[in-house]
């Protein structure tokens, strides 16, 4: 009676093995005909742009299942590397470093961002920085009459106060290209804390970290005499709270505001420079109006998909999010306070979805 | 008949219960065994100079220059000392525990010995319904409220009638940093030890207490010379419980520290970083570094933080005889004071 059952052990044995092929089969694509599932994940950044993608799309596509993550760049580049998702949302391009250790991936721009940076000081307006001046704020502690800034606002009344530098305690796609601005124009920030999704911030005893662009809008809020780097999509509540918002020195010497016409100056004055990979820091462009601090959003995918109907859903998914009539038009892209790429930039993005195969 | 059934579950419940309790010790030990493992080659790549340095750098992840030490390679510039986290650490969870521990304490003597039943009741179900607020909640208002609050008026308060003690002195910063993070952790922590606390005062035998009052003793003296010492150990032990969770707090740190990084705080007021607020924080970058040097550093910051309240857990006992000793209490557990 208590002989063992060696059937029923290799049934169990069978359930279970069918149970884990299921399971592990859910983090990719599902190979049945129902259809071909997706998952797109990274850039706090991007993510609202891709729900707003997503629903329109499979409304239209019903064979195509996209879930949509927000877990932040990092994440993003990582788990389109090692194949946990499809589509690696990230508001940086992947490092040279990483390039040459996962070749085949492919770095491809959606949109533009930008990110302005603003202040609270009340009663000065209009407040001209430079890229030596920030390093020089994110460096040491700094008055906000320093003869640097003055020089740069003559005829502004600033307080013998000390500045508060506010930057991002988690790793961020603002501190990415905020941090190459400064690299870019100043070579002692080049050489020291460099740039990256997080860096290194030098001592500075009157810095704070704040989390998230909501936590540095509401830190700058809250410190009189603090400064601070804010993607461009919070603009708008920065003004609302009576921030001030600074005209950057462009490479020309020119002090610019974030708006469509600077931002479309640098991004066209960088065209020529794009590679076919596309892998380009757009910060610090030259041209007498163009603004200092933009970007590419990126979405990073692997060139070499497993099967065709994978290749196929990720190919007609992001061509579509790519068409300025569809993906790309400003009733997008407005919401979520990009700008559209440059058509000749488009042309290039289409070339790397094309290349996508199995 | 019925004997070899009973012995036979006699057996099983002593074999599936011994299973349960090396469960506990089991998952430590593998717990303790991955993180190590994981660790191992920011161990090799960093050496001792982890424990007290005070730089944390990923090095030039858009490089594509490597180093190498100890056979790990990682980013050219990248060096990793956990110093600064340690101490936003530890001198949080100190504050903590100074502001909490004398408030968690009497909170525990007014619900057992003064308030009247029925408030105690009432008083007491809402101090363990405050440990069950989530930690971001608490994070949110020390935020919003706590810490303008501070920069408002007590920190130039603190810094003209404390100022001559070198910690207490200025300058002032922004109200986020180490006296907020340590209020909002205290608060989080005072639930804990005032309920485990109560919980022990309420098991002092009636008649110790008793005796006392025949002899006419005053409640103070009631308190102070009967009540704390019969339930010192358990005292102890919710302390190191509170100690415990503020070590490890996360969110509600992340939001009100100011994330200090490659310095170390100055004063009460300065931004602090904490071990495990940095460890969330720094994570998300950390998967760009292509060689895994950072985080695999972040998985030495846990190891760190891991065995940091191992080893306050391990001390209990020793610091509740010690205390037994000097009192001349004798040692309980859990609560149990032992009656002489």
């Amino acid at each position: 009676m208590a002989k063992p059952k060696p059937w029923k052990f290799l049934a169990g044995m069978a359930a279970a093995l069918v149970l884990v092929l299921a399971l592990a089969g859910c983090g990719g694509p599902a190979p049945s005909n129902s259809g071909v599932s997706l998952l797109e994940t990274g850039s706090t950044l991007l993510y609202p742009l891709f729900n707003l993608w997503v629903p329109d799309y499979t409304a239209k596509n019903p064979g195509v299942k996209i879930t949509t993550q927000s877990t932040g760049s990092g994440t993003g580049q990582a788990q389109a590397v090692n194949g946990a998702a499809q589509l690696g949302a990230s508001d940086a391009y992947l490092s040279d470093a990483q390039m040459q250790k996962t070749p085949g991936m492919l770095n491809i721009p959606l949109a533009i961002s930008a990110q302005q940076i603003n202040y609270n000081l009340p009663g000065v307006t209009g407040l001209k920085l430079s890229g030596p001046v920030l390093a020089k704020i994110y460096s040491q502690s700094t008055y906000w009459d320093d003869p640097d800034i003055a020089r740069l606002n003559p005829g502004v009344k600033l307080p013998h106060e000390k500045i508060i530098p506010i930057h991002r305690s988690d790793g961020s796609g603002d501190t990415f290209i905020f941090t190459q601005y400064l690299s870019f124009s100043t070579p002692s920030w080049k050489d020291g804390p460099g740039f990256g999704t997080n860096v290194s911030w030098p001592a500075v005893p009157e810095a704070i970290g704040a989390k998230g662009n909501d936590g540095m809008v509401s830190a700058l809020e809250q410190n009189k005499y603090s400064i601070a780097y804010v993607g461009i999509s919070w603009l708008a509540q920065a003004t609302k709270a009576g921030l001030g918002e600074a005209l950057l020195q462009n490479r020309d010497g020119n002090f610019v505001l974030p708006t469509a016409d600077t931002i479309k100056a640098a991004a066209d004055a960088l065209f020529d420079k794009t590679p076919k990979d596309e892998r380009i820091s757009l910060i610090f462009a030259p041209g007498a109006q163009s603004y200092p601090i933009i970007n590419y959003e990126y979405v990073i995918v692997k060139q070499k998909q497993p099967d065709a109907d994978t290749a196929k859903a990720i190919k007609d998914f992001l061509t579509w999010g790519l068409d300025p009539n569809n993906g790309g038009a400003a009733s997008y892209l407005d919401k979520v306070h990009f700008q559209p790429l440059p058509a000749s930039i488009v042309k290039l993005s289409q070339d790397q979805i094309n290349s996508i195969g199995s | 008949m019925r004997r070899p059934h009973t012995v036979r579950r006699e057996n099983l419940i002593r074999v599936t219960s011994g299973l349960c309790a090396a469960s506990g010790l089991f998952s430590l030990v593998a717990v303790l065994g991955v993180m190590f493992v994981f660790a191992w080659p920011s161990i090799l790549f960093n050496g001792w100079h982890f424990l007290w340095g005070i730089p944390w750098s990923t090095g030039n992840l858009y490089g594509t220059a490597l180093v190498t030490h100890n056979g790990v390679q990682a980013p050219q510039g990248a060096q990793y000392g956990m110093l600064v986290f340690l101490a936003g650490t530890l001198l949080t969870s100190l504050i903590a525990l100074v502001v909490a521990v004398p408030v968690s304490l009497s909170v525990a003597v007014f619900l057992t010995e003064v308030a009247p039943p029925r408030l105690s009741g009432v008083a007491g179900a809402l101090v363990e319904l405050l440990a069950g607020v989530p930690s971001v909640v608490f994070g949110l208002w020390g935020v919003e409220v706590v810490a303008p609050l501070l920069r408002r008026g007590p920190e130039h308060f603190l810094v003209r009638t404390l100022g001559f003690i070198p910690w207490f002195a200025g300058p002032v910063g922004t109200g986020v940093g180490l006296l907020s993070a340590g209020l909002v952790l205290a608060v989080m922590i005072i639930p804990i030890i005032a309920a485990i606390s109560r919980d022990v005062l309420a098991r002092v035998p009636r008649d110790l207490k008793e005796q006392g009052l025949a002899l006419g003793i005053t409640r103070w003296e009631l308190v102070r010379f009967i009540l704390l010492p019969h339930a010192k150990s358990g005292i102890v032990a919710a302390v190191v419980l509170g100690l415990g969770r503020a070590m490890g707090e996360t969110m509600a740190v992340l939001m009100v520290s100011g994330s200090a990084v490659n310095i170390l705080p100055r004063n009460i007021y300065s931004p602090v970083g904490t071990m495990a607020a940095n460890i969330v924080s720094l994570l998300d970058s950390a998967m760009s570094d292509s060689t895994g040097m950072a985080v695999h550093a972040l998985a030495e910051l846990s190891l760190a933080l891991f065995v940091i309240t191992l080893v306050v857990n391990l001390l209990v006992p020793v610091v509740t005889r010690g205390v037994s000793l000097i009192t001349g209490t004798l040692p309980g557990w859990g609560g149990r004071a032992v009656e002489r």
